[in-house]
């Protein structure tokens, strides 16, 4: 076995460590951390690090957490925190603030269930709240990706041409609570991939103002300027994903992960560790003769549009599978995607998972043999996954 | 390892992929279990994954934990469905449902006391296995007296039925730091019993549910909304159970009274109702509050938080207040007593049979009842008054007390012919003589003599300097009566060290305070005087190795010196006067026999306190008193004699069963004392007692339960009520978490194991 038998709690706490120790030689480390399952065990380890001029903050609320994070990383510290469900949307002013005031803050969530009636697993539902919020999001597929996506995510946000922060999703217990075999890198190739940030524009020995009075015409600039920050993330994350290569011997996964597509008539779209079931799925489909693919969305913002329209160029049929649902309309990537697929074809949502359920191979595989039976896309359909 | 397993392992392995699930219940450690056979796997060089089926369950609910190996990456998020191994920690929960999905041929190891037993015909298709890992790590301390955890034992079963070697497995619990829990594992090694699949038996047919039938149409029909009724006490292995623990103040104390139930019934229902639970047990409660050396505060577990209950003057509060009445229960037939001897034992029998509605005579040679507490005692340390309240309260039994009457060997025969039974309680009247030259000279005087001579005779007038020789409390009385009685000077010479002094440790202190030297190390050689003591010369004793009791043995020096002085006051301690057994008479076990030996026939005639056993404290001669008086009672009804046995060292409290936490911190309150310059030279109290009983509010009430609702509040599911008699606990619902009986404060509750768990 190569790497640890760790968790991706554990394994994005590594990571977030390592960052920091990366920064020891700029301004350094500072994370404001509160607990909520199924993140809890992200945010213990870390208070259990050595890390080298850095400090990790214990704080009453993950509204305070994540402005422990906007402060230091206002002066020049790598910041990190960890949250889930409910904690997000307490959080959400200051997530907001962060992305707004363009600091490279870095977060991990363990997507959990928004409550109440109260639910501790995994739904997409409470990252995509913050859809809207300015920040990077990457949705992650196994352990391995959550070490990384962490390491990739600091190099990206502090990117001058991008200076945004990086959400960083991984679906609670599924991943969070998973231990399997992870390489954790060593600190020199950190170091190497990591070199200290250089905030522009810090707030140092000279007293600035942040954030004060937008007026709407400066505002429409500040928004311009964020939104062609976003666009721009898409070549500086291939960049991201040569250092990495570079520095640590594996290339880190596209925005868009496709699986069997080149010749499908039919795709399976998600996210998340639904995309690994769908792409066994996959496999069983084309031992019965099918012609079925899955594409996984690893980066939902920026929104990899033109890469899924180049995908879904000449394929009749898509399924897109939604682990949340925007109440009164349908799944959250099936309204974003299903604009992209060619005129005429079906673009299907189906809604699975909500709430934790364990969406199976022979879920898709329902969902696929749906997907053939139609000639027209029809409103989304619910469905149970079961315990 | 290279010791030789008691079957053949299967070669090879497991094949892969691998998918194994563990079943266990909320706190056993499934998860670190499934985890624990990953990186067995892990250190062979294959792929794994393991993780925990999470829920809202606490402890004692059913959960699952996942494990997965293959030779590539496992690309697989769901939970396993079709396990190729099954391990159940515990055997309650062997049921279809672990089954799920599983078949013929898959591994199902069990942890069951009951072994391969524990398999039924549905099971043969399996390649069972099954070990008592619930024994192995109790008997290896994993885990808490409340919860035996056996994940970690169960592992190392699990790798010999597979076929895991030893040393990939020691490598595992080392990776996972769990080294300490690796002889368990080697025991369960090599303990666990495997049976092959019989081929061709069938498995239980897989339940339809899994897998589930995908449904893509829509949730058409909702399941049932929450709140569901789940009626969880099914899930548990254990169950809670009120029940007193032995505190260890009442396991001391040697008069075998209920010490914590007094206390607790003084701070409930006062001193009539602490009185109550007193006298049942002994009739001098004045007394023993001032001179019980109180071996209960030595065990107090409090003594281990901020200082033992000063239970001793809490006694004295109850004795010096409650009535004289004590209850006198009524008889068909009273039988007829007569006890030899007034003091502590004679009094304790006398009150027994009393109080039982017999009627008892008592002879007392004395002038007036209490013997050695009337005589011995001085008054500084036990006014008379208090004496005699406690006389009074016997006397008011209707016990006919006849002073002034001495009983002979003739006597004792004449008494046992007149009376059901008689009780012989004549105490320790001889006392030990000093083997040196000068003993006739003027001013050498016997302590206890002189003792009540102070105290009864009218007061004595001492002057210059007074030796007392022994370490015992009557040494210690000598000393410090020889101060109010005008000695200039005292020195307690005695031939082992301070800690060895059998006195009461605080009598030596406040002797020591008002003015008494100690001379340790010391035994006088010889007496010096020319008709009149002149001086004492003392060796040097340097203890030796330590005899039958523990004590150093005293070995004297010939290193001598001569120390000057007027009196000299003997309390070397006394023995037994065995005169008044009539000749031809044998001794056993506190009964007279008539003949010797075997074919000696018993009598009516019994042995009570020091003159039967030497114990030489007052709540020794109590208890040995009142247990003479009910066996000399049963053996005169002809019935059996009443069980005495003591309660064994696992029903007693110890401070580790003290939840400390719950209690604030609040110091002794000690007794009142007159200052030491003061008192030395005068007979009055010296202790004054407490202000209030309030020290009785300290009292933890060990094993007992004050209902004090710390189990209903902190049940987790909220299935402990209250109820006529205490508590309740809802057997519906009780998962048996163990929440309740770790968070009593007082061990006054115990988990149970279900009969049908194991």
């Amino acid at each position: 076995m190569a790497g640890r038998l760790i968790s991706a709690n554990h394994a994005a706490a590594y990571a977030a460590a390592l960052a920091g120790r990366a920064n020891r030689t700029g301004r350094g480390f500072c994370s404001g951390v509160y607990p909520i399952t199924p993140s809890t065990e992200c945010m213990e380890l870390l208070c259990n690090q050595e890390i080298e001029k850095g400090e990790v903050v214990r704080v009453e609320s993950e509204h305070s957490a994540m402005a422990v994070c906007i402060g230091a990383a206002a002066s020049g510290a790598r910041t990190f925190t960890v949250s889930s469900s409910n904690g997000l949307a307490l959080m959400a002013e200051n997530v907001y603030a962060a992305a707004l005031l363009r600091l490279p803050v870095v977060m991990v969530a363990a997507n959990r269930t928004l409550g109440p009636p109260w639910n501790i697993w995994a739904d997409h539902g409470d990252t995509l709240m913050l859809r809207d919020s300015g920040w990077v999001q990457l949705y992650c597929a196994d352990n391995q990706e959550v070490l990384d996506s962490v390491l990739c995510a600091y190099r990206l946000a502090e990117d001058h041409r991008v200076l945004l922060p990086v959400l960083v999703c991984q679906e609670g217990f599924v991943l969070s609570h998973t231990m399997t075999e992870t390489d954790v890198p060593s600190q020199e190739r950190v170091d190497r991939l990591l070199p200290p940030l250089d905030l522009p524009g810090r707030l140092a020995a000279t007293p600035r103002v942040m954030g004060g009075i937008d007026a709407p015409h400066t505002t429409e600039v500040h928004r311009a300027r964020h939104h062609e920050a976003m666009a721009r993330v898409f070549g500086v994350y291939r960049e991201v994903q040569d250092a990495f290569e570079r520095e640590l011997g594996r290339r880190p996964a596209d925005p868009v992960v496709p699986y069997r597509a080149d010749d499908a008539d039919a795709l399976v779209v998600s996210m998340g560790t639904i995309a690994s079931t769908a792409e066994r799925a996959v496999d069983e489909a084309r031992a019965r003769g099918e012609r079925l693919g899955s594409v996984r969305v690893r980066m939902f913002r920026p929104f990899p549009a033109e890469q899924l329209s180049a995908l879904f160029r000449g394929v009749a049929r898509i399924a897109v599978i939604d682990r949340d649902i925007s109440l009164g309309f349908g799944g959250v990537l099936w309204g974003e995607a299903r604009g992209l697929a060619e005129p005429g074809a079906v673009a299907q949502g189906y809604v699975i998972g909500v709430g934790g359920g364990d969406v199976r191979p022979e879920h898709v595989a329902a969902i696929a043999a749906d997907l053939r039976a139609r000639n027209s896309a029809g409103r989304p359909i619910l469905m149970e996954a079961g315990a | 390892m290279s010791d030789p397993l008691p079957a053949a392992l299967p070669t090879g392995g497991p094949a892969l992929p691998l998918e194994i699930r563990v079943h266990g219940r909320g706190g056993q450690g499934g998860v670190t279990c499934a985890k624990l056979l990953a990186c067995m796997f892990a250190e062979q060089g294959l792929h794994v994954q393991t993780f925990g089926d999470y829920g809202s369950e606490r402890s004692g609910a059913p959960v699952r934990a996942f494990t997965r190996v293959d030779t590539a990456r496992v690309a697989n998020r769901n939970k396993v469905y079709h396990p190729n191994h099954l391990l159940v920690l515990d055997a309650a929960l062997l049921g279809d449902d672990v089954l799920d999905g599983a078949a013929p041929g898959a591994v199902l190891l069990v942890n069951s006391a009951r072994g391969l037993a524990v398999f039924s015909e549905g099971h043969r298709g399996f390649r069972v296995a099954a070990v008592d890992a619930t024994a192995i790590a109790r008997r290896h301390g994993i885990g808490s007296a409340a919860l035996v955890i056996v994940n970690t034992t169960l592992a190392g079963a699990y790798a010999r039925a597979v076929g895991i070697p030893w040393d990939v497995v020691e490598r595992a619990y080392r990776t996972q730091d769990l080294e300490s829990d690796l002889p368990a594992a080697r025991e369960a090694y090599e303990a666990v019993a495997v049976r092959e699949p019989e081929a061709g038996a069938a498995t239980p047919a897989p339940r339809p549910r899994t897998p589930a039938p995908p449904r893509v149409l829509g949730i058409e029909e909702l399941t049932e909304d929450l709140p569901a009724r789940l009626p969880t006490g099914s899930w548990r292995t254990q169950m809670p159970r009120y029940r007193s623990h032995v505190a260890p103040c009442t396991a001391a104390c040697p008069a075998g009274n209920d010490v914590v139930g007094f206390v607790q019934a003084l701070r409930a229902g006062g001193v009539e109702a602490a009185a109550r639970v007193l006298l049942a047990t002994q009739p001098l409660p004045s007394v023993c509050g001032r001179v019980c050396p109180a071996p209960c505060m030595a065990g107090c577990n409090r003594s281990a938080y901020d200082g033992a209950v000063n239970v001793r003057a809490l006694e004295r509060w109850i004795g010096d207040r409650a009535g004289p009445e004590a209850g006198r229960a009524s008889v068909p037939r009273p039988l007829r007593f007569a006890v030899v001897g007034g003091g502590p034992a004679g009094l304790s029998a006398a009150f027994a049979l009393g109080s039982a509605g017999h009627e008892v005579k008592v002879l007392e040679a004395g002038p007036r009842l209490g013997g050695v507490l009337r005589t011995g005692i001085p008054a500084y340390r036990l006014p008379p008054d208090a004496l005699d309240r406690d006389l009074a309260r016997i006397l008011a039994l209707g016990v006919d007390a006849r002073c002034g009457l001495a009983v002979d060997a003739a006597g004792v025969r004449e008494l046992a012919r007149g009376h059901d039974a008689v009780i012989l309680a004549a105490g320790l009247p001889r006392t030990a003589r000093l083997d040196v030259p000068g003993q006739a000279l003027g001013g050498v005087e016997e302590g206890l003599g002189f003792l009540d001579a102070v105290k009864n005779g009218g007061g004595r007038l001492l002057g210059g300097h007074v030796v007392v020789v022994g370490g015992g409390n009557t040494a210690v009385d000598c000393a410090r009566t020889a101060l109010r009685c005008g000695a200039a000077r005292v020195t307690i010479a005695y031939r082992r060290g301070r800690a060895e002094m059998p006195a009461i440790s605080s009598e030596v202190d406040e002797a020591v305070a008002e003015g008494v030297d100690l001379l340790l190390h010391r035994q006088p050689v010889a007496l010096i005087g020319n008709g009149r003591l002149q001086g004492v010369t003392l060796a040097v004793v340097e203890p030796g190795a330590p005899d039958a009791s523990g004590r150093r043995r005293p070995i004297v020096t010939d290193r001598k010196a001569t120390l000057a002085c007027d009196g000299l006051l003997l309390a070397l301690g006394q023995g037994a006067d065995l005169g008044l057994v009539p000749p031809g008479w044998s001794v056993r076990d506190g009964r007279a026999f008539e003949g010797e030996g075997d074919g000696a026939t018993p009598t009516s005639v019994w042995l009570a306190g020091d003159m039967a056993t030497g114990d030489g404290t007052v709540s020794h001669a109590i208890g040995n008193g009142r247990r003479i008086a009910g066996r000399a009672l049963a053996a005169a009804l002809g019935a059996p004699a009443p069980a005495e046995a003591a309660p064994g060292p696992e029903e007693r409290v110890s401070p580790a069963h003290v939840r400390f936490s719950y209690f604030e911190v609040i110091p002794p309150r000690p007794e009142r004392h007159a200052a030491a310059a003061a008192r030395a030279r005068s007979f009055d109290e010296v202790s004054r007692g407490l202000d209030d009983a309030s020290e009785a509010d300290r009292c933890f009430s060990c094993g007992r339960c004050t209902l004090c609702d710390t189990c209903l509040l902190s049940c987790p599911e909220g299935v402990v009520s209250r109820s006529d008699d205490g508590y309740a606990v809802d057997e519906a619902f009780c998962k048996g978490c163990g929440m309740c009986v770790a968070e009593c404060p007082r061990r006054a509750m115990e988990m149970t194991l279900e009969a049908a768990a194991r």
